[in-house]
């Protein structure tokens, strides 16, 4: 059982960075390279702990531990230390005849002291992407992560303090009176990942300080399906898609949009893909799924089975005490069936059969921007098509998730799935303050 | 003849939110030949209405026209050719670098417009401040509804008059009004908020973007501190400083606020002001020929005569204030003896009141520009690089312009930002383009890379678990 932060110690977390950071102790470059190889370090030495933390809070099987978020925590880690020389270096304006005179530089200048909240689906990679980021941009953080893992929260709260030096970076662990306590202070920047209703109370809070906040929430990433693509690979790779972490990913692919005459040619796929996954059927006892996080988070996608009106192609059983929700498929489907109210963030696949791409992108777009849209097509003016007449976070062709995963891709999302970016040189700018100087001649 | 202010009915906020964003969902905006001539018909709206928009500064803040041409109008027209001009540049998508066993994904950055717009403006640089951030909204694509200041009503009341001339209706609005029509504007949802002003009504912005989590600019300002240290020219440096002081009866957010300077320099310094004052203005600063500017609102001219009133300081040059039929100017004045308890410490000036704070030493100097909110700009004026590190590594401002004042608002390519109190993100020429453009990452993953991709797919067997771990035992540093 993790130990929550006494409400207590909160004041003097937030002055002691403060302090630090005063003192100048996170600026060198040396520094930063140092505390992210112990970053990396952290989780390398541990790996089996981690991957044992995510099993236990989440059911995460150790393969998708490690390929999914340990790795690219590590790769994230790494590709800061090599990098944090060049992106921090001050930048020269480009050259005009106007004012080149007066030396246009940029400084890139770390914010001060950050607060990092994270949420329970990716308890490794959400958190240590953004604290390598701010520790790269030089920066004193504090990081909360999600009490709904514990076992992670231990490996934190127990690894953080002896890898990392705690003048400089601590971990808060606690719920709902801790963030509130933790609200209170005037952050330097928040990035908070999680839902689009806690974002709000954040960003209320973050108002009183004038604290800059980027955020990355969810939505629903819908899939538009050509059916001239590859159809036995879009199914299994969408398929994929929606059973790692159990569904729980914030670009998982939410809902499938499919022409209504290649339905059953879609379905007759994903079925295909479905018994390549659980060879003897039993999702169940398979040690190759995750678990839901909460029974109450398996509850609420239990219900939206329950009273979905659409046709079970496979799966819709669940075992609540056990978090357990089966992969699930729902054909037919209508756009005010129970599936389609809110984002799903379980292993439930809603199919809606559409009568064209014109159909399918004017119900994308009565919808919420969402963090991710994806398209399985061989037509570049299909993908064209449906990519220009929407907006999402990101667009992604013939493939899900995986570009989350790509160091140098600036992910994000736009309007309620939020704001700002991650990874690489992104995170460490959202980290730093561009402080311009000019430096006047005296002509 | 310019028209009074309007105020737009608060009934019709709805209906111009739903066609600004109708109209962004038709994707005509997408259309760089569209951006390009809305921002030519931009361009033409300055260069024909020049004497007109001169005149309706004239009227709001008696603003002398070189000001008003050389800061309002023609680096409008510059701006919109130079986003003409990079259109292309800057809408064409990024292939950024990646790992090599990402090679094969197609990953492309497209750089998309945001959407609508919400863009609320100022009273000191009015035609600027909202047209200068519409070019680069524009050039991203947006669509956008401009709120001006009512403060500048007439100014806001030509604005209304010609932009519906000049740009396309169905995607730019003006509303005119004040506290009420602000607030129901935010009470809709945006897709970028961009606000330029003062500290306090910033806060009250971003609570309003909080509701929505709508991404949020906020150009505040503070009070932008000036170090005068040994080994200048003491005439050139007064001569800079006053100068900025000056512009705008220093109603502008990077006006140098106040003065610290090192003792040993202080005789000389005061006398570089008295020279440069006398040489600005011969005849006084309110003889016509000074063409100097008035305070912009009777309850702006209350709040800095009571500040000087309040002062514990001593006039050095300037104080008297004359009011007129249209409003209350203020002479430039000087303040020494001033500490940092005093009444003209404890918000920015927004006036022509200056400050004079003496130190002993850099690390006074130093830790009396710490002890205020970070502000928008420092300004330095010293010679000694050792001076200029230890500055620029012990404090922390938006910005920092050594030897001169105010011209740091003038580049367009640093990202022009404040830190702290003095606000949030940033923009300038192509960071303005940026700041309302969303960068949609995409890739497009092959069949062919099945191969690589095949580890993932269930049942999860040891080998293939093996095979995972194998990759991730490369060595880690190094």
């Amino acid at each position: 059982m993790v130990a929550y932060t006494p409400l207590d110690d909160i004041p003097a977390i937030f002055s002691d960075l403060r302090t630090t950071f005063k003192t100048g102790k996170t600026k060198p470059i040396a520094y930063r390279k140092q505390q992210l190889s112990q970053l990396a370090w952290m989780l390398r030495d541990h790996q089996d702990r981690w991957a044992d933390g995510l099993k236990a809070d989440l059911g995460r099987p150790h393969l998708e531990a490690d390929f999914l978020e340990i790795n690219p925590s590590i790769a994230e880690a790494k590709d800061a230390y090599l990098n944090v020389d060049q992106w921090a270096k001050t930048e020269k304006a480009r050259w005009t005849l106007n004012w080149s005179v007066m030396k246009p530089e940029i400084r890139k200048e770390p914010k001060g002291v950050v607060l990092i909240i994270t949420p329970f689906n990716f308890p490794v990679h959400l958190t240590i992407t953004h604290v390598s980021a701010a520790i790269a941009a030089g920066n004193c953080v504090v990081i909360k992560p999600s009490e709904l893992c514990p076992a992670i929260c231990e490996l934190y709260a127990e690894l953080v303090p002896r890898y990392l030096d705690p003048e400089t970076c601590r971990v808060v662990n606690g719920d709902v009176p801790v963030v509130s306590k933790l609200l209170e202070y005037p952050w330097d920047h928040i990035v908070y990942v999680g839902s689009g209703r806690v974002a709000k109370i954040v960003c209320a809070a973050a108002a009183k300080h004038l604290t800059p906040v980027t955020t990355e929430l969810g939505g629903k990433s819908p899939v538009f399906i050509d059916p001239s693509c590859d159809m036995e690979l879009a199914a299994k790779r969408i398929l994929w898609g929606k059973l790692a972490n159990c569904g729980q990913v914030c670009v998982a692919p939410d809902y499938v949009l499919v022409p209504r005459d290649a339905q059953d040619h879609f379905v007759a796929e994903i079925k295909k893909a479905y018994d390549t996954f659980f060879p003897d059927g039993n999702p169940a006892k398979s040690d190759s799924f995750s678990r839901m996080v909460t029974e109450a988070h398996a509850n609420r996608v239990k219900k939206y089975v329950d009273d979905s009106k659409g046709t079970i192609v496979f799966g819709g059983d669940a075992n609540v005490q056990e978090k357990y929700i089966a992969p699930t498929v729902l054909k037919d489907v209508t756009l005010d069936d129970a599936t389609m109210q809110e984002e799903i963030f379980g292993p439930v696949l809603p199919i809606i059969p559409v009568k064209d791409v014109d159909e399918a992108i004017s119900i994308v777009n009565e919808r919420e921007h969402a963090l991710c849209l994806y398209v399985f097509t061989k037509d570049p003016k299909f993908k064209a098509k449906v990519f220009d007449n929407t907006q999402s976070g990101g667009a992604i062709a013939n493939e899900v998730i995986i570009h989350v995963g790509a160091t140098g891709l600036p992910f994000g999302g736009i309007g309620p799935s939020g704001s700002g970016y991650l990874s690489g040189k992104y995170g460490f700018d959202v980290f730093t303050h561009q402080r311009c100087t000019l430096d006047n001649p005296r002509w | 003849m310019v028209e009074t202010i309007q105020y737009t009915p608060l009934n019709h906020l709805p209906e111009i939110h739903a066609r600004l964003h109708k109209t962004f969902k038709s994707g005509v905006t997408r259309s760089l030949v569209w951006r390009k001539q809305q921002l030519m018909q931009l361009a033409l709206m300055f260069q024909e209405n020049q004497k007109a928009i001169e005149h309706a500064l004239h009227l709001d803040l008696r603003k002398p026209d070189l000001e008003s041409a050389m800061m309002e109008v023609l680096g409008i027209v510059k701006s919109c050719k130079a986003f003409i001009e990079n259109l292309k540049d800057y809408t064409a998508p990024t292939r950024p670098a990646v790992e090599s066993s990402k090679a094969n994904w197609n990953a492309t950055i497209h750089h998309v417009p945001k959407g609508v717009i919400c863009l609320i403006s100022p009273w000191n640089f009015p035609w600027v401040l909202t047209f200068k951030p519409l070019a680069g909204a524009i050039a991203a694509g947006c669509a956008a509804v401009l709120k001006p200041s009512e403060v500048t009503a007439h100014s806001a009341a030509l604005m209304a008059e010609l932009v519906p001339k000049y740009l396309d209706p169905s995607a730019f609005a003006i509303v005119n009004g004040a506290v009420p029509e602000t607030t129901a504007l935010l009470d809709l949802r945006w897709d970028h908020i961009f606000y330029t002003g003062g500290v306090v009504v910033g806060r009250v912005i971003a609570a309003a973007a909080a509701k929505f989590v709508t991404p949020l600019t906020l150009e505040l300002g503070g009070k932008s501190p000036v170090i005068v240290d040994e080994g200048c020219d003491t005439d050139l440096v007064a001569k800079r400083i006053l100068n900025g002081k000056c512009v705008n009866s220093g109603q502008l957010c990077v006006s140098p606020d106040y003065v610290i300077v090192l003792r040993s320099v202080c005789p000389a310094f005061l006398e570089g002001l008295q020279r440069t004052y006398a040489v600005l203005f011969p005849e006084g600063p309110f003889h016509p020929n000074a063409k100097y500017g008035k305070i912009v609102s009777e309850r702006h001219a209350k709040r800095l005569l009571d500040m000087l009133q309040a002062t514990k300081g001593k006039i050095f040059m300037g104080g008297k204030h004359e009011q007129l039929e249209d409003g209350v100017r203020i002479e430039p004045t000087i303040i020494t003896d001033v500490k940092l308890d005093d009444a003209l410490m404890q918000e920015e000036i927004f006036g022509p009141f200056l400050p004079i704070l003496v130190v002993d030493t850099l690390d006074e100097a130093i830790s009396t520009v710490n002890e205020l909110p970070k502000p928008l700009v420092i300004y330095p004026f010293t010679n000694n690089p050792e001076t200029k590190q230890r500055i620029l590594n012990e404090t922390s401002s938006g910005n920092v312009s050594f030897n001169d004042t105010t011209s740091i608002i003038g580049t367009d390519d640093l990202p022009f930002g404040g830190a702290g109190d003095s606000g949030y993100g940033v923009w300038h020429g192509h960071y303005t383009f940026k700041t309302f453009s969303h960068e949609r990452v995409s890739i497009d993953v092959p069949a062919s890379e099945e191969h690589a991709m095949a580890i993932r797919y269930r049942p999860y067997t040891q080998e293939k678990y093996d095979a995972i771990c194998r990759l991730a035992s490369q060595p880690l540093m190094g």
